[in-house]
């Protein structure tokens, strides 16, 4: 809403610059988004809350001056002497579609002189951004800014039979708008039409036709009330928005239209000479029902948090023009004025007196009770993750959950159900719901690649959306992207089940999609028989310059099977023995099946194995690698002997060559 | 390793250490790795070991030639590219730069949601989370979002089917929070929200939001005020002043929305915060009366506030970030200075 300073002050007297005025208004909650100089004047532009169309005009602004300042609203004179012809020799009006013009009212002014509007009236259409057209045009303009209601003036010659019907547009029916575009009408959309043809698409712009000129003599002054809906939908639909069109979707005052019709007419009268018809159409389907509520002085109180008395609170309303029915112990009666649609109930009565009362008067204070809250298992597992992550070097990214519908984004490695689509996207491209991280994670790879950065590390922790029976399931996964081999990144997944608390290190099946991995270095991983996620060395398909390595998981079942109760375990005071050993083995046996015959020979003081690496060479026989390990040995109770650990140590040899046929190596 | 071969190896370190030249590691290189060297020594002693020993020692002495090779290949490079004759003694160079380790660090918007959680968390909120693909009742209905309001057309919305959508705010958490447990409620929600904006440098059509909601007995405005005014304090810094402007939402009842001075230009003024001196940080009100109808609650007997507000936004002012688009693009150039 643009309002002008000087103009401001024919409805309220406050004695304000306009920074202060600007100060006020803000603070009761009609912003003021700009102050600029014009002139002799000041141009403001303010901000309405949709719940506030009242204050779409100058009236509206000047009720909350005089509530947050004090003193009474002036309201224009809109006494007229009429004519001795009545408008119903004049014109016929109907209303065919009383629902969505439950108000229609027109006045008819006769023997207008169009010429320019005087410079009082020029200067403020000019300070708001309003260009003058000619003394009818700006009476219109003027009135819809001062009221908050629009009108339109019709040259009354040009509407053929002098009959106005309101009704609903055929299909294909078209009309010239007053901007000179040929509109095509649809059977949905409301029209002002005379006996043939539409003249104005109701409530949004009326046609060229019987646009006003410098010939017109008689005036048809229209003051009406649209549905709000059927605005906003036509005017969507057309493509047209106005100021007519905003304050009628936003929703008018249906009460205030006679006052709106009759200061246009009574400024037609004096600015342009014109001579106001007898008498005026009105006919109308609805009246506002008048809204009585009943506030409890006590209230104000609980919901705010500070005591305010009856008589300000009375006062308060009274000033914003609510009309106080009767005042008594803890009660106050008020009656709802017709313009404030949005009050309906108690608590609204209670958010207007807390505005005029200043939300900044109000205490900042509390009494709420103490509680403490921790962190959920949730939170700390992912708190967890994160801080590894990122102490090995990884940095957090985020990226976005609607992504494109390429076959790399719908890889199917979650669930086997339809991606989910985007009805409305912004972009066809872009219109699914991730199902995978890790191709968001490639595309920044990929980024980063382009300014330089060849080799990063990333991960990201986010939702993916899978389909569901009413709402999708959705399952929160962590994806990394590491500059390294198979066994780098699998350590650090093992790092992490480790930091979770989780004892299992998962089992391991292979895996095969080309679209991701390198043949044979990639695996799927399950923990408990459900399935974690996915790892392995990124494939040729990618195109990635440097060795690079992907890994996806379920963090919900990382989550789940996470356990942060931790306890100690007694350090032994002896030293602990540790062997290394090489075996030449066949090349098919895995490390798993070496490490699990090991541990299943159960000997009492075996601390654990450790891998070292795996040779292949002149001296290894084909079909066989060599595989060298540590094993630890340590008793709580004692220093292990040499011998005992000679022992173990051939045990070991002689299961892993019955088992698995597994020799040392001799060097 | 036993005894001898880790005197081999001090020997060894402490000779490479003292070469100048490259005749001088011709000739480190013959004494320890030559046909006659100590490693070849070495290596003519393992059959007397005795045989469970054997492999273990070996590959001792594999590792050991493996090491010296690789050193005396370094030395072998530097002193050849170094055409420069030594000074008697090496500059260890105490101003060279130190051997950074990487360290990654959290997504900015992590940062600023932990801080957020660990702010409120300190007033006994607890975190809750509720799901970004939502009914429409969670998003419109049950927050008193008229049906014909703007809001829910498919220029504000993105829908996947007619009553089922992407949430346009985390608003909707308060609704399934209250429909699961009864007061009192204390709670954050933060989370993704969705809304069909063209890209550019102020709006995206994905970004986060935090949710609070409080929810019991005799809870009033007073109590919002302070407990926003204690997040403000913690979050923006002591200094910072609050202020709160009437608004409207249709979930609360009275509405603000709320601003906190220019931390640029200290509420003189700036382009940062469009010449007022403050800067719009959330939304807040007391949870309207309808909102509790939908859940149950005994709105005489309860009272309650809700506030909202965009973690971008806070972490752009908090920042001076000037374009929303940089924290999805991911540039470890930008996530690198946070
Ligand atoms: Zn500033």
């Amino acid at each position: 809403m643009k309002i002008s300073y000087n103009w401001l002050k024919e409805y309220a007297y406050f004695y304000l610059s306009p920074q202060e005025l600007a100060d006020k208004l803000t603070n009761a909650g009609l912003v003021v988004a700009d102050i600029k100089p014009k002139e002799d004047d000041f141009f403001l532009e303010i901000e309405i809350t949709s719940n506030r169309p009242d204050c779409l005009g100058m009236i509206g602004i000047a009720r909350e001056v005089t509530a947050a300042v004090g003193g009474s609203l002036h309201l224009p004179d809109t006494d007229f002497e009429t004519g001795n012809t009545d408008i119903t020799n004049l014109v016929t009006v109907s209303v065919e579609d009383p629902l969505l013009c439950p108000r229609y009212t027109a006045r008819v002014v006769r023997n207008v002189t169009v010429r320019p509007s005087p410079e009082w009236l020029q200067k403020r259409l000019l300070c708001i951004g309003l260009r003058p057209v000619n003394n009818i045009v700006d009476i219109t303009n003027y009135v819809m800014f001062e009221t908050g209601q629009p009108l339109h003036a019709f040259d009354l010659d040009k509407v053929p039979d002098r009959r106005v019907v309101v009704r609903k547009a055929s299909n294909g029916e078209k009309i010239t708008t007053i901007n000179g575009a040929q509109r095509v009408l649809f059977h949905t959309m409301l029209v002002v039409a005379d006996s043939k043809k539409p003249i104005a698409v109701a409530g949004i712009m009326g046609g060229k036709e019987t646009e006003v000129s410098e010939s017109t003599r008689d005036i048809l002054l229209e003051c009406a009330h649209f549905e709000p809906r059927q605005v906003r939908r036509t005017s969507k639909e057309l493509g047209i928005t106005s100021d007519s069109s905003y304050r009628f979707e936003r929703g008018t005052d249906l009460e205030g239209v006679e006052f709106a019709s009759k200061r246009a007419a009574k400024l037609m009268k004096d600015l342009a000479d014109g001579e106001i018809a007898g008498e005026v159409v009105d006919i109308r389907s609805r009246k506002c029902k008048e809204k009585m509520i009943t506030l409890r002085v006590d209230r104000l109180h609980t919901v705010l948090g500070v005591e305010i008395k009856r008589d300000v609170a009375s006062d308060i309303l009274r000033r914003l023009q609510f009309t106080i029915a009767r005042e008594v112990n803890n009660f106050i009666d008020v009656t709802v004025p017709s313009f404030r649609r949005d009050i309906d109930r108690e608590i609204d009565l209670i958010e207007e007196i807390a505005r005029v009362y200043g939300y900044n008067n109000i205490p900042t204070k509390t009494s709420i009770h103490i509680r403490s809250s921790g962190k959920t298992k949730y939170e700390i597992a992912e708190d967890c993750i994160r801080q590894c992550l990122t102490g090995l070097g990884f940095y957090e990214i985020k990226t976005y959950s609607i992504v494109d519908t390429s076959s790399l984004q719908s890889m199917h490695l979650w669930s086997d159900k339809e991606p989910i689509d985007i009805a409305n996207p912004l972009r066809q491209e872009e219109s699914r719901l991730r199902m995978c991280l890790l191709p968001n994670l490639i595309n920044v790879k990929r980024y980063n690649a382009n300014y330089g950065v060849e080799r990063v590390r990333i991960f990201e922790i986010a939702r993916v959306y899978l389909a569901g029976d009413t709402l999708p399931h959705e399952k929160t996964c962590l994806s990394v992207i590491t500059d390294a081999d198979f066994y780098s990144l699998k350590g650090i997944l093992e790092l992490l089940l480790q930091q979770l608390g989780i004892p299992s290190k998962g089992e391991w099946t292979p895996f095969k999609e080309p679209k991701l991995f390198k043949d044979e270095r990639a695996a799927q991983v399950f923990l408990d028989g459900r399935v974690l996620g996915y790892l392995g060395e990124a494939s040729k398909e990618l195109e990635f310059k440097t060795q690079t390595s992907l890994l996806e998981l379920d963090v919900d079942l990382l989550i789940e099977s996470a356990n942060f109760t931790k306890k100690y375990q007694v350090i032994s005071q002896y030293p602990s023995v540790i062997r290394d050993l090489a075996i030449i083995i066949d090349e098919r046996v895995a490390w798993s099946s070496i490490e699990q015959c090991i541990a299943d020979i159960r000997i009492p003081f075996f601390k654990g194995v450790n891998f070292f690496d795996i040779y292949r060479g002149k001296q290894i026989p084909e079909g066989q690698k060599s595989v060298a390990f540590s094993l630890c040995f340590q008793a709580q109770d004692r220093t292990l002997k040499g011998e005992e650990v000679d022992i173990a140590v051939q045990t070991a040899l002689d299961t892993l060559r019955e088992k698995l046929g597994a020799e040392l190596r001799k060097i | 390793m036993i005894k001898e071969l880790e005197e081999v190896k001090k020997d060894f370190l402490n000779e490479i250490n003292s070469v100048a030249t490259l005749k001088d590691i011709e000739q480190l290189k013959i004494k320890y790795l030559g046909r006659k060297g100590i490693i070849s020594d070495f290596m003519k002693t393992i059959p007397t070991v005795p045989a469970e020993q054997r492999a273990t020692y070996g590959l001792q002495i594999n590792t050991l030639k493996n090491e010296f090779t690789s050193l005396i290949g370094d030395v072998t490079r530097r002193l050849s590219r170094g055409a420069i004759p030594r000074t008697e003694k090496e500059l260890f160079d105490i101003t060279l730069p130190g051997k950074q380790p990487p360290l990654g660090k959290k997504h900015p918007i992590t940062q600023t949601i932990d801080d957020v959680k660990e702010a409120f968390a300190r007033l006994g909120f607890d975190v809750a989370y509720g799901p970004e693909v939502e009914l429409e009742y969670y998003n419109f209905d049950a927050l008193n979002i008229p049906s014909d309001h703007p809001s829910r057309t498919d220029f504000d919305t993105f829908y996947i089917k007619n009553d089922i959508l992407l949430r346009s705010q985390t608003s909707t958490v308060q609704i399934r929070i209250m429909e699961k447990q009864k007061p009192p409620i204390r709670i954050i929600a933060p989370g993704r929200v969705y809304r069909p904006d063209t890209v550019d440098a102020r709006h995206s059509f994905m970004f986060h939001q935090v949710e609070g909601l409080l929810v019991d007995e005799g809870v009033s405005f007073t109590d919002l005020k302070e407990v926003l005014n204690q997040f403000i304090k913690t979050y923006f810094g002591k200094d910072v002043q609050m202020r709160f402007r009437p608004s409207f939402f249709p979930f609360t009842e009275p509405s603000a929305e709320v601003d906190i001075s220019c931390s640029i230009c200290s509420g003189k003024g700036c382009s940062v915060c469009s010449y007022s001196g403050w800067v719009e940080i959330l939304g807040a009100g007391m949870v309207d009366p309808h909102v509790f109808k939908a859940v149950h609650y005994d709105a005489e007997k309860y009272t309650g506030f809700a506030f909202g507000m965009g973690i971008e936004r806070i972490t752009m002012l908090k920042y001076g970030i000037d374009d929303i688009r940089l924290f999805y693009e991911n540039d470890i150039r930008f996530l690198s200075q946070f």
